[in-house]
């Protein structure tokens, strides 16, 4: 005889999966839970088993609960296991957890020297202007360093000049002019030049160094005037030391140049106001400039009722060292670590 | 040039409402720097003029007055003095409470139960006179001192003094009338010349003495004066004064006028004793060669027939605008004066003065240039001083002597355009002509211009002299700065700066430091570095004026000065030290010539004595880690170098540690820790290694430019073996023959561990290679890449007795 089967309660067998799937703490119980609900032998297909045992007419909808319940309970599931998991690595991770605050490691930074950068950044200024950068020896000949320059061996300038002799009668450059009459000799203008490097003044007092940096820049053509250079060297100014710099240009002698200045720069330390540093003048020197001196053109073989131009010098590292506040340029020159890493 | 302003002001007039700061800024700007403004005396604004209202005993001391003082303020202030004369109805000189006085701070005090608000000050108290010379009691004012007034604006004090720094065209500017020109020019104000006018009551000049010059190319023009009768004793306190305002010791009042009338008109004189003038002669004549002179400053010299002297009838007296000779000095028992004013070329007194190393006021000045036509005025102003302040009379008439005339530029062609071209202007030729007219250049016509020149400014000889006189009256910041026009040009840096610059980048990616350094060197440094006795680097440059023995000569390589530089750092507890720095060395190549300079890159890494815990400590040999910088620069210079290990072997260099950096067949560096016995030397412990690279020689070789290499799509097969080799034997050798060996499909090979030690037989080493194999057109099977591996097995073991682990 026919018992028929009292129909299963999928609303019941779906809370009770929905709280053991709550319940289950960890990858492996989860696993449990799930094959006991959906596994081969587990309750939904003990329901779907025994739909055939139903009345037909009752087998459509128990079938559809049942395929609705199996869904039901698969998203708990992956949804719990994922929770599980994530669980899991949050764990992980706080376990691995580093003291952020220590040191990085790795290779400690390398640096340029101060006199490098700034001689990058007045390459890169003159060079936007069309000045081609020009080379020149650190020993060179008397008559390059002096008597070329206008400055013959009795002339009282020389004694502005603290010279090194080397043996073979040359010197030290004194300035990085004579790279103007190397430069300029054999050429013909219009031409447009900057030359740095290192000069040498016998001098070892505090504020000074018997090497340091120079930039010599001269352009020459049919036109090129004082004003021009002014120009020039506002817009040089400004781009080294930030648009605010003034310059202002005192009447000087050089034997290479006439009419000759000498350009001081407004102090940056106090907005020209006056402080130790510009001794309260508000100004700092900052080198020479002029229109090249006839002579000097002559010496190379350029005739000055043609052509005329500027020249000008300066010492690099006076600007470096007010950016950054270092008191003494030896200390640039020392080759103390300690110093050089900070830039 | 010490300025006064006070004989400023008696050869310029100073305007009312011109400060001494303002007057300082125009002639800096005018090209006549003033270095300071000193003043000198003491500092008296902070005093105040007081009036006493009443005196009374002090109830508690009998020589102390209880003082009721008028200080301009509210109330007069109540002051206990000491001082016997002060009384009711005086002016005096007050300090309050809280300023300094004699470098103490004055205190409000009680002085017997009396308070006191200040103090009433004497001459000394001030600081206005000697402590020597102390006056009794308080100093009394003037009754017309007004009440309150700073005691700086009543009582003249002091001397402000200016500092002016004359550039070496300016030798008409060594002097007060050369300032006050220039003040004139700028402030508009009338110059006032001083009085030369001279009394004349002596017999004719010409009867005591005769002049003649036998080196007319080197004295243009010679006067001489006498004045009979002097007494040589101390100049009078004005003089003196004035002197030591400008920074001159006073000597006798006859040396004292000539060096007034020097400093007053640049014109340096000189003053013989005419009774030591023999033969009632002078004589400007070459000195002969070893002719003895002693000069005024107690030095004997041996001069050199280029020498001029300027001599009696027997001897030389003096060396001409130098220093007069000490035969001749003027001294207390002279009694005639000769002075002489003259004219000397300025390269015969450069050369002399050079020469015998003197530097005297009137070198100085002959060396720049005098005032061609102030020689006789200069003379007339002396004798009439000499004469005035010493007594006696001068002879009548001057004696001048000339020889040739001076190489002078009376006057200048300037056209206006040319003053425009040059200095971007636009002037009318009317302006530039009222430009010049203050510093007494008289132009006239209009194109060209023709400039007179005054005979003091002999630095003005070409139009573009002329041309910087307009500007600088112009003011230099009036003229509008113009921005560059040409043509577009494309500025080029010279090969040499730009592979300096990628080896400075590449190090200090490297994290190394940049250092300079001075050039100089010890050539012992050479010594220490082992180098051997003709090693070309010998062949260094002698610096004739070293700043110091030890810093004598130019160096050859960086190394001795980078090896101090770590000693240095390690001395300042910085064990870590890796610097290089990128500049030239110098080597004599032959006498004479200019030496060759190249352009060298050296860098220099030491080992940490501590890492950092967490870092772990390194591991592989410090030239490793050298090397390891070489290779990555050679990638960046992108050149043809390579290593091989070293042939021309430095002494300085660990022998088994070191390899060359080959460009081409030429080794143009070192990579190689340093050998121990050569760092003790230079007092460094520890391991340091070193690169050094010939920048120049590096210059030379091509750079390549690298091209793409396929990769490959398919995968990679990798095979390690470890293989045991002799000791001795280069890896890199190996190394090529396992990657020929390998075939075609081997993508690259490499060693990954070398092992001595325990587990490996005496005079082995384990070596372990990697073999990846990968091909661009197809995967590979396990079988090909099987095969490829056991014939690199065969070979190392045939060809290098290779055995396998």
């Amino acid at each position: 005889m026919s018992q028929t089967p009292e129909l299963p309660d999928l609303d019941a067998l779906e809370d009770a999966a929905r709280t053991d799937i709550a319940a289950a703490t960890t990858p492996q119980a989860l696993l449990e839970v799930r094959a006991a609900y959906l596994g081969k032998k587990g309750s939904v297909a003990g329901v779907l088993r025994s739909i055939g045992q139903l009345a037909p007419e009752e087998r459509g909808p128990i079938g559809q609960r049942a395929n609705v319940a199996k869904a039901r309970i698969e998203e708990w599931a992956t949804a719990r296991k994922s929770a599980l998991e994530s669980a899991d690595i949050d764990r992980k991770l706080a376990d691995q957890r580093l003291d952020v605050t220590l040191a990085g490691t790795g290779r400690p930074r390398g640096t340029l020297h101060l006199a490098t950068r700034v001689q990058r950044d007045v390459e890169r200024f003159f060079l936007s202007r069309g000045f081609s950068v020009e080379d020149g020896p650190e020993v060179e000949t008397e008559y390059n360093n002096f008597d070329a320059l206008n400055l013959p061996s009795d002339h009282p300038a020389r004694e502005m000049q603290d010279t090194f002799w080397v043996e073979g009668g040359h010197v030290l450059r004194t300035h990085t002019s004579p790279v103007q009459i190397r430069a300029m000799s054999g050429r013909k203008p219009p031409f447009r030049f900057i030359a740095p490097g290192r000069v040498y003044r016998h001098d070892m007092s505090p504020r000074h160094s018997p090497m340091f940096q120079q930039v010599e820049g001269f352009m020459v053509d049919e036109h090129t005037n004082f004003a021009h250079l002014k120009g020039v060297l506002f817009d040089f100014a400004r781009a080294l030391m930030g648009e605010s710099v003034d310059l202002r240009f005192r009447a000087s002698y050089f034997p290479f140049t006439e009419p000759s200045a000498e350009m001081d720069f407004s102090c940056v330390l106090c907005d020209a106001k006056g402080c130790a540093t510009c001794s309260q003048t508000g100004w700092i020197e900052w080198g020479g400039c002029g229109m090249i001196h006839p002579e000097v053109l002559r010496n190379c073989g350029i005739d000055p009722d043609v052509h005329q131009g500027f020249a000008f010098g300066m010492g690099l590292e006076r600007a470096a060292m007010l950016r950054h506040g270092v008191p003494q340029i030896r200390l640039l020159y020392e080759g103390d670590v300690r110093v050089l890493e900070q830039f | 040039m010490w300025v006064p302003m006070s004989w400023l002001g008696e050869l310029v007039e100073l305007p009312e409402g011109v400060s001494v700061e303002e007057l300082a800024e125009r002639l800096t700007m005018a090209g006549l720097e003033v270095d300071s403004i000193e003043r000198s005396g003491p500092d008296l604004s902070a005093i105040v003029v007081g009036h006493v209202l009443s005196r009374k005993k002090h109830p508690d001391a009998d020589r102390l007055s209880v003082c009721e003082v008028d200080l301009g303020g509210e109330a007069p202030q109540t002051i206990v003095c000491g001082a016997p004369n002060v009384d009711a109805g005086q002016k005096v000189a007050v300090a309050k409470p809280g300023i300094r006085l004699q470098g103490k701070k004055l205190k409000k005090s009680k002085i017997r139960g009396v308070t006191s608000n200040g103090m009433i000050c004497s001459t000394s108290e001030l600081a206005l006179t000697d402590p020597d010379e102390e006056m009794e009691g308080i100093l009394v004012l003037d009754a017309e001192a007004p009440i309150g007034a700073t005691l700086d604006t009543v009582l003249p004090s002091g001397e402000t003094v200016l500092e002016v720094a004359i550039t070496a065209n300016r030798g008409d500017c060594a002097s007060l009338l050369g300032i006050a020109r220039e003040v004139s020019a700028a402030l508009g104000t009338p110059v006032r010349i001083p009085e030369s006018g001279v009394p004349e009551d002596g017999p004719p000049t010409s009867d005591s003495i005769a002049v003649e010059i036998q080196a007319p190319e080197a004295c243009h023009s010679y006067a001489a004066r006498i004045v009979r009768g002097v007494t040589v004793g101390e100049s009078p306190a004005w003089l003196q004064a004035k002197l030591e305002a400008a920074q001159l010791r006073p000597i006798n009042v006859v040396v004292d006028v000539t060096n007034l009338v020097l400093l007053e008109l640049g014109q340096p004189l000189h003053a013989f004793d005419l009774a030591q003038v023999a033969g009632e002669r002078i004589v400007v004549r070459r000195a002969v060669a070893g002719e003895p002179l002693a000069t005024l400053d107690g030095q004997d010299h041996e001069l050199s027939a280029a020498d001029l002297v300027i001599a009696d009838a027997e001897r030389a007296i003096g060396l001409a605008g130098v220093m007069g000779g000490a035969n001749s000095e003027v001294g207390d028992s002279t009694r005639d004066v000769l002075i002489e004013s003259a004219h000397f070329s300025p390269e015969c007194v450069r050369h002399t003065g050079r020469r015998l190393g003197i530097h005297s006021d009137a070198a100085y000045r002959f060396a720049r240039g005098v005032d061609r036509d102030g020689i006789v005025r200069a003379a007339d102003r002396a004798a009439r001083l000499i004469a005035e302040l010493a007594g006696g009379q001068v002879d009548s008439g001057i004696v001048l002597a000339t020889g040739n005339a001076p190489d002078v530029v009376e006057s200048i062609e300037v056209s206006p355009a040319r003053v425009n071209r040059l200095l971007g202007t636009d002037l009318a030729a009317t302006e530039i002509v009222s430009l010049l007219a203050p510093l007494g250049i008289v132009a006239s016509g209009s194109d060209p211009l023709v400039c007179e020149i005054p005979s003091h400014r002999n630095d003005l000889r070409i139009p573009a002299d002329v041309i910087e006189e307009v500007a600088r009256m112009s003011g230099y910041n009036s003229i509008e700065p113009q921005p560059l026009f040409g043509e577009l040009t494309t500025g080029t840096r010279p090969p040499a700066l730009e592979l300096a610059d990628q080896v400075r980048d590449a190090w200090a990616a490297e994290g190394f430091i940049e250092v300079q350094t001075f050039p100089f060197f010890d050539p012992n440094g050479l010594d220490a570095l082992g180098l051997a006795a003709d090693d070309p680097r010998r062949a260094t440059l002698r610096v004739i004026n070293p700043i110091s023995e030890t810093q004598g000569h130019l160096r050859s390589t960086h190394l001795p000065s980078l090896l101090s530089v770590v000693r240095e750092n390690r001395s300042r507890q910085v064990d870590c030290v890796r610097i290089f720095e990128v500049s030239r060395v110098f080597r004599l190549e032959k006498e004479g010539e200019l030496p060759e300079e190249r352009w060298r890159a050296t860098a220099l890494i030491t080992r940490p004595e501590e890492a950092r815990l967490w870092e772990g400590a390194p591991t592989a040999e410090l030239f490793y880690e050298a090397r390891g910088a070489v290779e990555r620069l050679i990638r960046a210079l992108a050149r043809p170098l390579r290593f091989a290990p070293s042939r021309a072997l430095e002494p300085y260099l660990h022998p088994g540690a070191c390899a060359d950096i080959l460009g081409g067949k030429s080794a143009l560096g070192v990579v190689g820790e340093i050998h121990p016995a050569a760092l003790s030397r230079f007092e460094i412990g520890g391991l340091c290694a070193l690169i050094e690279i010939d920048l120049s020689a590096v210059g030379e070789l091509p750079t390549r430019v690298q091209s793409y290499r396929e990769v490959s799509r398919h995968p990679q097969v990798r095979r390690d073996l470890a293989v045991l080799l002799d000791r001795d034997q280069p890896s890199q050798a190996v190394l090529g023959a396992v990657e020929k060996k390998a075939g075609e499909s081997l993508a690259w090979a490499e060693i990954f561990d070398r092992y001595e030690g325990e587990g490996v037989p005496e005079g082995k080493v384990s070596v372990a290679f990697r073999l990846v194999f990968q091909r661009k057109d197809r995967t590979l099977t396990d079988e090909e890449v099987s095969t490829a591996t056991e014939a690199v097995v065969q070979m190392l073991q045939e060809r290098f007795g290779a055995e396998q682990r």
